[in-house]
């Protein structure tokens, strides 16, 4: 399974507008962005795990997820030890890892497993249709703008559609060029380099064509970027958006307690 | 110029190269496509068959001459939503032509285009998952079904928008052969039962065996129009070298030695039947 694909299921959090979940996830991200309050920053995380619960989704997947991007977490946290100033706890060859920095990067680790957590249940819970039809929602009052929202929103949705394809491909023409000499696994930078353009241009090429095939087959089905037709995912709010938005909507605003308020 | 049928007047197709001179894919064909006709199309590479499949719903325009489908003409910008929600295309590559992420969605795609109401898009999806046999893929993401899956993907895609007439464009050159059989039997059934007009393009005759009438591409000129017996039985189609179906070849060496064997007699099957009769 890839990281952040949709997975079918009937929960309460799959059944939720796509709008609804845009939004809290948006609310999500700025309150941890305001928000230093290292016991708000883990209510929010178990808030977060009880909703990968509620989901149904596999935790034991989420949890590999976030160990996937350790290296991430790693640099964050040695960054933040390295570069400010304070009590130094560990010293390397003359830098210094102090207590306050690796105080800050521990909780921005907290930070980004929030703002992970949160992307993951978001793209996994919502079709890509579904997410782009949230979006073009939410976008639509850029209409009056003359923005070409319908347009901007089909091309989103072709590229979810197309993203696993395109990977496919290249896998495809890296074992052939492999078979023919090219060399991925070089030391050699410059080598290295090399041999990866001898994969974007086939793929460049391969993907212009499809693209002509697309347009074909969707010229074909009559496609018409009106804005006003009735899509199959239609959006409806239900009682359970209004309990979630509100839910979301009391954890920023005490997020934004936390800041007027430190402790 | 009335009537439910296809019909090309003349038509020539030139495409300019990047030197700037015309190469013709077409060259003055004149061809009438009734209704509820199952119509093979053979020829080699290069001999026209994809130009003559993107003239007939309106992709590309005929550099002389007309295309009319149901009287309507396809160099008339305004005709076109109709056109193509008449003559279905269905491609040869099924990745490249499937549109959305999920089964229901991608069937979903061609019906919201035509502005139809919700419940008959949802009433059109059951029809179309249940006609390809697709009813447990129905939440599916496409690029992870097989190769014939995918095709049937994009088949019940087309036939939910209930076309009169549909084209197919080498639809079974990436399919193994059980996908291929699977396609070619869901076409029968799409003619027979619902009437579609079925225009079924290929370089393999094995594909065309099924076929009420059989029109041979050659260098952009049709070439041979007949039943698919009168066209694999006669010398012309040898001077091509496309091959004949095996079920011909059979049906030939039989009628060499003095065997006749009756016209309707269209497959393997049939003509052990029919040879098993005469023992």
């Amino acid at each position: 399974m890839k990281l952040g694909q949709y997975v079918h299921g009937d929960s309460v959090i799959h059944a939720l507008d796509p709008r609804t979940k845009i939004i809290c996830c948006t609310l999500a991200v700025v309150s941890v962005m305001i928000s230093v309050n290292v016991y708000y920053l883990l209510v929010l995380l178990s808030l977060m795990l009880a909703v990968v619960m509620v989901s149904r989704l596999n935790l034991g997947f989420i949890l590999k997820c976030i160990y996937r991007i350790k290296a991430l977490l790693l640099v964050t946290l040695l960054c933040q030890g390295l570069l400010t100033h304070g009590q130094p706890v560990i010293i390397i060859g003359g830098l210094a890892l102090t207590k306050e920095g690796l105080a800050i990067g521990a909780i921005n680790i907290l930070r980004l497993v929030v703002l992970f957590v949160g992307s993951l249940i978001l793209l996994m819970t919502t079709t890509p249709i579904k997410l782009s039809t949230g979006i073009e929602a939410l976008m639509s009052p850029l209409r009056r703008l003359n923005i070409p929202v319908q347009n901007l929103t089909t091309i989103l949705g072709i590229s979810f559609r197309f993203l696993p394809t395109v990977f496919e491909e290249a896998t495809i023409v890296k074992n052939a060029q492999r078979s023919r000499g090219a060399q991925f696994d070089s030391p050699r930078i410059m080598v290295k380099i090399k041999s990866y353009a001898a994969i974007v241009i086939p793929l460049f090429n391969a993907s212009l064509t499809r693209a002509a095939d697309l347009g074909e087959a969707m010229d074909s089905r009559c496609y018409n970027p009106h804005p006003n037709l009735l899509r199959l995912g239609s959006l409806k709010m239900q009682g359970r958006d209004f309990t979630a938005l509100t839910i979301a909507a009391v954890l920023f605003l005490v997020a934004v307690a936390t800041t007027i308020y430190p402790m | 110029m009335l009537g439910a049928r296809i019909e090309l007047v003349n038509v020539t197709k030139q495409y300019e190269t990047p030197l700037g001179d015309g190469v013709a894919a077409l060259r003055n064909v004149s061809l009438t496509i009734r209704k509820g006709e199952y119509i093979g199309v053979l020829g080699m590479n290069g001999s026209g068959k994809s130009t003559l499949a993107r003239l007939l719903n309106g992709l590309i325009k005929p550099t002389e001459g007309k295309v009319y489908v149901n009287g309507l003409s396809t160099d008339k910008p305004a005709n076109l939503t109709e056109i193509r929600r008449s003559v279905g295309m269905l491609f040869q590559n099924p990745d490249n032509q499937l549109v959305c992420p999920v089964v229901e969605e991608e069937i979903a795609f061609g019906l919201e285009n035509l502005g139809l109401p919700l419940p008959e898009i949802r009433r059109r999806i059951e029809w179309a998952l249940y006609v390809c046999g697709l009813e447990d893929k129905r939440y599916h993401a496409p690029h992870l079904l097989s190769g014939g899956q995918k095709q049937m993907v994009a088949l019940a895609s087309v036939l939910a928008m209930l076309p009169e007439y549909l084209v197919l464009d080498e639809p079974t050159s990436m399919l193994d052969p059980i996908s291929r059989r699977n396609l070619i039997a869901q076409l029968q059934v799409a003619n027979k039962e619902e009437g579609v007009t079925v225009i079924f393009i290929s370089h393999n005759p094995e594909d065309l065996i099924q076929a009420d009438r059989l029109i041979v591409l050659e260098q952009g000129s049709v070439y041979m129009d007949g039943t698919p017996r009168d066209v694999f039985l006669s010398e012309e189609i040898r001077n091509l070298e496309l091959g004949r179906p095996a079920v011909y070849q059979l049906i030939g060496e039989l009628e060499a030695s003095g065997l006749t064997v009756p016209s309707n007699v269209k497959s393997i099957d049939e003509l052990v039947g029919y040879i098993c009769l005469r023992l």
